[in-house]
């Protein structure tokens, strides 16, 4: 069975790239990666050039000073942005992978002429769910080296032992995450019948946690979601969102990531309180479970006789 | 005005038809009202909270003796509360307007449908045509479904009647919001016309989706500086709105960059029209609508241009038969 | 070497294959007919262990197909109709992957020798997406006997060829049966291409079988192949045949 899982795993690890639209995502993915470690380093010596000037000009009217807000952030903190584009565009990409690697057999017809290969049952799944997590975990594995390089480049931010064992969490964690819609997208790519649906499935999931749960739990708006400092604003003190946040919690994917890389990144707000009766780390851990058990019953009942969508 | 036996409304009404009979577009409208309506209640109850806090601290000053004017009462207006509904609108209608268009061009690649058609007596553009007026139509129901679904429970939730402006109001966010998602529905339906492979087309709607609603809106909003700090950071530094101003000057290039990349993003400009005419922003709260409409006329035709710029690109290129009925 | 007992699949109260029995010899080329719909793929599917059958069994070169899915896959080869496999490869990168997923030993020697065989090297290097049909099926064949399998299943091999493409299609059946002693399972609705190289027939209607004779009977005892035609019209429902005049 290894043999074949192994086989299963390389060849389509091979072939998934050759997808445009895969090796696409995956270049505006790095693209973003990089846009992310700018985003970060501008941001923070913006804000510090505008307490300067804003400094000068309290000084000259004879008002008190109040403290530098970006002076005691980490260096981890300007890596924030990330966090926002792991679980936009990294999520996406991700799904597209789980998806295409099992359309591409589905839509090339191949997947008969594989059933009838003498390998055991699991080998089929085993080998997609190991090719996904392998392309997921270089994908974070290529994003984690260029944010490394951005550290190497920028002098004045250094990070210590603490701060490189958060670094490495933190991608673990995006890694954990994007994973996870990748076999959401594996699963619903075996199992849907047209090929529209299959991804949408996955799609529909991602936009519910992204958008809709943090609206039910924290009241934080679509836009401001997006937003790593915003979207950890407290909300606000009702009996409504402290039940939603209770109840929801546990499945609120995007919140607990998000709280999970805050606090690696060391940006989370002092104070703040997480109501879920689950941790956040033991939410993302649960839905990785279920979504490898989900991918692989998925890919053990699809249809070997056939295959290909509907439309 | 189109006969019942011009093509074009023939076309257009079949893709309808097919499409009602759909479920899966009945269930992403569905979806589509349930994101608009939980933001409205969502909003809602923060609001109520909002009130309850400001209740109890005026009855605590009162009972000290003290004047309630020391505290500022939360002001309401109805609309407001549609906040997150346009926001769920933006991302979620996009979605759907993408899987409209994606649909009424796969529906005829790859079957011998296309064939039957094209071998009447229509002519290509006739066909074009059709097929967008019925993704317009289907877009202008559904969009219409869930701004009137979300306006009667805007008035049950706040308790408030909507007045015959604030109606007129939801009614141009309504044509705003189809005209941008029907920026989408082109968008994806030429890809989907065009490119050799469906899925390619899907996929490469969904990226540009993806930069267009999500990043470009987020890279704005990220670098504008008063977003780095919780609570704003001239807030922060208490920093009062004129002075915001000049110290700001010294960041033009900037702002002319950050603004840039905003102002290049249609869901921004349709966000800055919705949010100016339902009062969401603070500088049009109480204003009158004809001198909103005045100022944000920049953003209403921006979402007007881009369509006709991808309409004109549409039709720009003829129908290539030969391989759009090869599988 | 192809034993089948009473093989039924039921979907619902629908009835696809109905206690199907039969026995095949070693060295056959069996040629399945019946009508679109009749349960020949059904059958195939069955048979390769790609579907599990609702009631009874078969043995495949001495293996169940229940029992022991995986040595029965080990014995065949299979070619699905409008076989397409991976666009974005080469020919050799197709037959890689499933001789390896076959547990063949020297790779690409076998694939070369078997493209030999089937008269198409030239195509080896050259991506699947820019295949004719004709050559799809080449390169589905190849596939199906990189591992020179006992038995060979062709569910429509002649679908969509022109006749240039049929008439070679034949005299690699033929080869394969000569040459490497294949047992062939051919599914088909064309009656003239499979008397020109099946040695026995079976006629499947509306999921059961209704005629199983070996070539050389029928034509003893019906003669030309137009006699074959109406042979086959007589045991089929005129509801689901078209009399062609």
């Amino acid at each position: 069975m290894f043999r074949s899982t192994g086989l299963i795993a390389r060849h389509s690890m091979a072939l998934v790239f050759r997808e445009r639209t895969v090796s696409f995502l995956t270049v505006l993915f790095m693209a973003l990666v990089l846009v992310s470690a700018y985003l970060g380093w501008s941001a923070t010596t913006t804000v510090n050039a505008i307490y300067q000037s804003a400094a000068a000009f309290l000084t000259s009217t004879h008002q008190p000073i109040p403290p530098n807000p970006v002076l005691n952030t980490s260096p981890l903190s300007l890596l924030r942005n990330m966090s926002t584009y792991v679980s936009l565009i990294g999520s996406l990409a991700s799904i597209v992978i789980g998806f295409q690697l099992v359309a591409m057999d589905r839509k090339g017809g191949v997947v008969p002429l594989i059933g009838v290969r003498p390998m055991a049952g699991n080998a089929y799944a085993l080998g997609k769910v190991f090719a996904l997590v392998a392309l997921v975990l270089g994908l974070v594995g290529a994003a984690a080296c260029v944010s490394v390089m951005t550290f190497q480049i920028l002098p004045e931010f250094r990070l210590d032992g603490t701060g490189w064992r958060h670094l490495t969490l933190f991608f673990g964690t995006s890694a954990l995450y994007m994973g996870l819609f990748g076999l959401m997208g594996l699963a619903s790519g075996a199992y849907a019948k047209s090929e529209t649906v299959s991804l949408l499935i996955p799609v529909t999931l991602w936009l519910t946690v992204t958008f809709i749960f943090p609206q039910l739990t924290s009241n934080i708006h679509p836009t401001a979601a997006l937003n790593p400092v915003k979207a950890l604003v407290d909300p606000p003190h009702s009996s409504f969102f402290t039940y939603a946040e209770l109840v929801l919690g546990p499945v609120s994917l995007a919140d607990a990531y998000k709280v999970l890389s805050a606090r690696l990144l060391e940006f989370l707000p002092p104070g703040h309180v997480i109501r879920s009766v689950v941790s956040p780390a033991t939410t993302l851990v649960m839905a990785t479970v279920f979504s490898i058990g989900l991918a692989i019953v998925s890919l053990r009942k699809m249809d070997m006789t056939k295959g290909d969508y509907d439309a | 005005m189109l006969k019942r036996s011009s093509p074009i409304w023939i076309i257009a009404t079949k893709d309808v038809a097919d499409a009602m009979q759909d479920r899966f577009i009945i269930v992403v409208t569905a979806f589509l009202v349930a994101a608009a309506l939980t933001a409205l209640v969502t909003g809602a109850v923060a609001l109520a909270t909002d009130v309850m806090t400001y209740n109890d601290a005026r009855t605590t000053l009162l009972a000290l003796g003290k004047s309630a004017d020391a505290i500022a009462a939360p002001e309401f207006y109805p609309l407001r509360l549609l906040r997150g509904a346009v926001e769920q609108t933006e991302i979620i209608g996009a979605v759907i307007a993408i899987l409209v268009g994606y649909r009424a061009a796969a529906s005829e690649r790859g079957r011998k449908t296309l064939a039957l058609i094209m071998t009447r007596p229509i002519q290509n553009r006739q066909f074009m045509v059709g097929k967008a007026l019925g993704g317009l139509m289907l877009l202008a129901g559904g969009l219409a479904i869930v701004f009137v679904l979300t306006a009667i429970t805007l008035q049950v939730v706040s308790g408030v009647g909507l007045t015959l402006t604030d109606l007129g109001r939801i009614a141009i966010i309504w044509a705003s919001s189809v005209v941008y998602a029907y920026s989408f529905f082109l968008l994806s339906f030429m890809l989907a016309f065009w490119l050799k492979k469906l899925p390619t087309a899907l996929l490469l709607s969904f990226s540009i989706w993806l930069l267009v609603v999500l990043v470009a809106p987020q890279i704005g909003d990220t670098l504008d500086p008063d977003n780095q700090v919780a609570g704003g950071v001239f807030k922060q530094l208490h920093i009062l709105k004129t002075d915001q101003i000049r110290i700001m000057r010294g960041y033009a290039s900037f702002e002319t960059i950050r603004e840039g990349i905003e102002a290049a993003s249609l869901t921004k400009r349709f966000e800055r029209l919705s949010f100016a005419v339902l009062g969401i922003k603070d500088t049009y709260v109480g204003k009158p609508l004809a001198s909103v409409l005045k100022e944000k006329q920049g953003d209403a035709l921006w979402l007007v241009l881009v369509v006709f710029v991808l309409q004109a690109l549409l039709f720009s290129r003829p129908i290539d038969l030969n391989r759009l009925t090869q599988e | 070497m192809i034993s089948i007992d009473k093989l039924s699949k039921a979907y619902g109260a629908h009835v696809a294959l109905h206690k199907l029995t039969l026995e095949i010899e070693a060295g056959e080329i069996f040629g399945f007919l019946g009508h679109n719909g009749a349960g020949k793929t059904t059958a195939i599917h069955m048979l390769t262990t790609l579907m599990k059958p609702s009631s009874g069994t078969a043995r495949i070169a001495g293996h169940d197909i229940r029992a022991d899915p995986i040595s029965v896959r080990r014995a065949i080869g299979y070619v699905p109709e409008n076989v397409r496999l991976y666009d974005t490869m080469t020919a050799r990168e197709n037959l890689t992957f499933f001789a390896r997923l076959s547990g063949v030993g020297e790779v690409q020697e076998c694939i070369e020798e078997t493209l030999e065989l089937l008269k198409c090297p030239e195509l080896t290097d050259r991506l699947v997406g820019s295949f004719s049909k004709g050559q799809r099926q080449r390169i589905g064949l190849a596939q199906a006997i990189l591992h020179r399998p006992d038995i060979l299943f062709l569910d429509e091999p002649s679908s969509g060829l022109d006749p240039l493409g049929m008439k070679t299609l034949r005299e690699l059946i033929v080869q394969l049966n000569e040459e490497l002693g294949m047992t062939i399972f051919m599914n088909t609705h064309l009656i003239g291409e499979v008397v020109k190289v099946a040695t026995s027939i079976g006629i499947l209607s509306q999921g059961q079988l209704v005629f199983h004779d070996t070539i050389d009977a029928v034509r003893h005892n019906y003669g030309s192949d137009a006699n074959l035609e109406d042979l086959y019209l007589s045991v089929t429902p005129v509801s689901q045949a078209v009399r062609v005049a």
